[in-house]
């Protein structure tokens, strides 16, 4: 539920919302929500500070209830 | 197109650093829209209550929450109320979620619109009630200010919060600005 939740909280900002991928990682410390956009979208998911970041991290923790949920906006321009 | 200067935080954050007395994107926009006639603007602000009721409503869609969507216009501004339900994971404590989901509406109906959306989101009336409880704070500040004749500082406040304070200040014939930094900027009501 939460990364369609977030998948569509960020396909609704972007200009090209078909680009958008969230993956429910499952890592030793937890999940995290792996967040893809098209490299010319990246900008507007983080926005200035990384305020719109901080937004979608808000709204999904508070989905996710207790402990919160991880996101990582992955820049697939760097291949990480 | 992620061009910074395009971002409509961007505007919001300069018109914020440049102008003094105003205080945020919510205090400072007024000035900032092109004259238009009255039905047009009226029709666009309609457009943007539908476009974030859509994504809202999606949104409740996927996370099983319940709540109807009421759309209205305010004054200068579309607003978008939840309602129907207590839905607390979508407010937050002290509306901070209410902020966050609020923030990337506006930003929803950009993508749509192309222009800076001033849409006022609420849930379950928390605005409406944290308004209301503004409103009786700035009517005492306000009369202790007429006492004393000395100026005084209320405690940090989103620029919502100051711009309902703002707004009663000014009701009442008096000045106030605002002072600090983000997130701790507070308003100070003025002697007349």
């Amino acid at each position: 539920m939460l990364a369609d939740a977030l998948e569509h909280l960020v396909r609704g900002i972007v200009e090209h919302p078909d680009d958008v991928q969230v993956r429910d990682k499952q890592m030793r410390r937890g999940s995290v929500l792996e967040v893809r956009v098209h490299p010319s979208d990246l900008g507007k998911v983080i926005g200035r500070g990384g305020r719109t970041a901080t937004a979608f991290r808000t709204v999904v923790g508070s989905l996710a209830g207790p402990g919160g949920a991880r996101i990582d906006f992955v820049d697939v321009d760097r291949r990480r | 197109m992620s061009d910074q200067l395009t971002d409509p935080h961007n505007d919001a954050e300069q018109q914020t650093t440049q102008a003094p007395d105003a205080t945020s994107a919510d205090e400072a926009a007024d000035g900032a829209e092109a004259p238009e006639s009255p039905s047009k603007r009226a029709q666009k602000l309609e457009q943007e209550g539908e476009i974030a009721a859509d994504y809202l409503e999606e949104l409740l869609e996927i996370a099983d929450l319940d709540g109807d969507l009421d759309m209205d216009v305010e004054g200068d501004r579309a607003t978008v109320s939840i309602v129907g339900a207590e839905l607390p994971e979508l407010v937050g404590e002290d509306g901070e979620v209410l902020d966050a989901l609020q923030e990337l509406t506006r930003l929803a109906v950009y993508r749509e619109t192309g222009e800076r959306s001033r849409l006022m989101l609420d849930v379950s009336g928390h605005r409406a009630d944290r308004r209301a409880d503004l409103e009786r704070t700035a009517e005492s500040v306000i009369a202790q200010v007429r006492e004393s004749g000395e100026r005084a500082e209320l405690d940090p406040m989103t620029p919502f919060e100051r711009k309902v304070v703002h707004d009663a200040v000014a009701a009442a014939g008096l000045r106030s600005e605002s002072e600090g930094v983000e997130p701790r900027r507070y308003v100070v009501v003025l002697p007349a």
